[in-house]
């Protein structure tokens, strides 16, 4: 897979899940836990590749 | 079929395991990425953990992930061994596979003739693979996830957590 974009999905969801069940709060609270912490990765991870545009290497 | 996830599940109760006891989950979690989960009566979740640890590492040697050699004058690469051991006898396994030996550190000047050491050359050839900095992402990741399962599987077993 040489995807960048799909590393990323794949890498946020693999974490994502493990800190999900990591976590002990209830099932509604560690699903919306594991949905925050792969946006944040997800869209996180976009943010700074869009705000690096202006400096290609 | 193995209840999980209750406090009163098999081998999960509140009341600390003995030290023997506990000492011999974590030997076993970090052998295995999930076992010591399932021995502490969280069946489903030790699946779930060693699917999730197992995959990792398995993503990291299919992208030529870099096993890590630790350089007396390089820190940072010490942190970086420790990491990938912590997914347990993979890793040793791993190094035999890629190095031929099992491998941790760089060779001391002098006995590789003046020559690159074998296995430094192994290594930066791995780097070289345009997926090699998502493999070496995947192997750290399982190996502090696994780090990280041994710190819960403590907590459970000395009754800290459910």
């Amino acid at each position: 897979m040489r995807s960048h974009f799909l590393h990323l999905l794949l890498y946020s969801t693999l974490v994502s899940a493990f800190f999900l069940l990591l976590s002990r709060r209830g099932s509604k609270e560690r699903v919306r836990f594991g949905l925050i912490l792969w946006s944040a990765m997800v869209f996180g991870a976009l943010a700074v590749a869009f705000l690096m545009l202006p400096f290609p290497r | 079929m193995a209840k999980d996830d209750g406090p009163e599940s098999a081998g999960g109760s509140r009341r600390p395991s003995s030290v023997a006891r506990t000492a011999a989950v974590l030997i076993a979690a970090w052998l295995l990425p999930g076992l010591g989960h399932v021995l502490l009566g969280r069946v489903r979740r030790g699946v779930l953990f060693a699917v999730i640890v197992i995959g990792s590492f398995a993503l990291g040697m299919a992208h030529d992930g870099r096993l890590a050699l630790r350089d007396r004058q390089a820190f940072l690469t010490s942190l970086q061994v420790v990491a990938n051991a912590g997914v347990g006898p993979a890793d040793l396994a791993a190094r035999i596979a890629v190095y031929g030996e099992a491998a941790y550190a760089v060779p001391e000047e002098g006995d590789a003739g003046g020559f690159e050491p074998r296995v430094v050359r192994i290594m930066r050839e791995r780097s070289r693979s345009a997926l090699s900095a998502y493999g070496t992402a995947y192997l750290w990741t399982a190996g502090l996830m696994n780090l990280l399962l041994l710190f819960d599987a403590w907590d459970i077993a000395r009754g800290r957590r459910d």
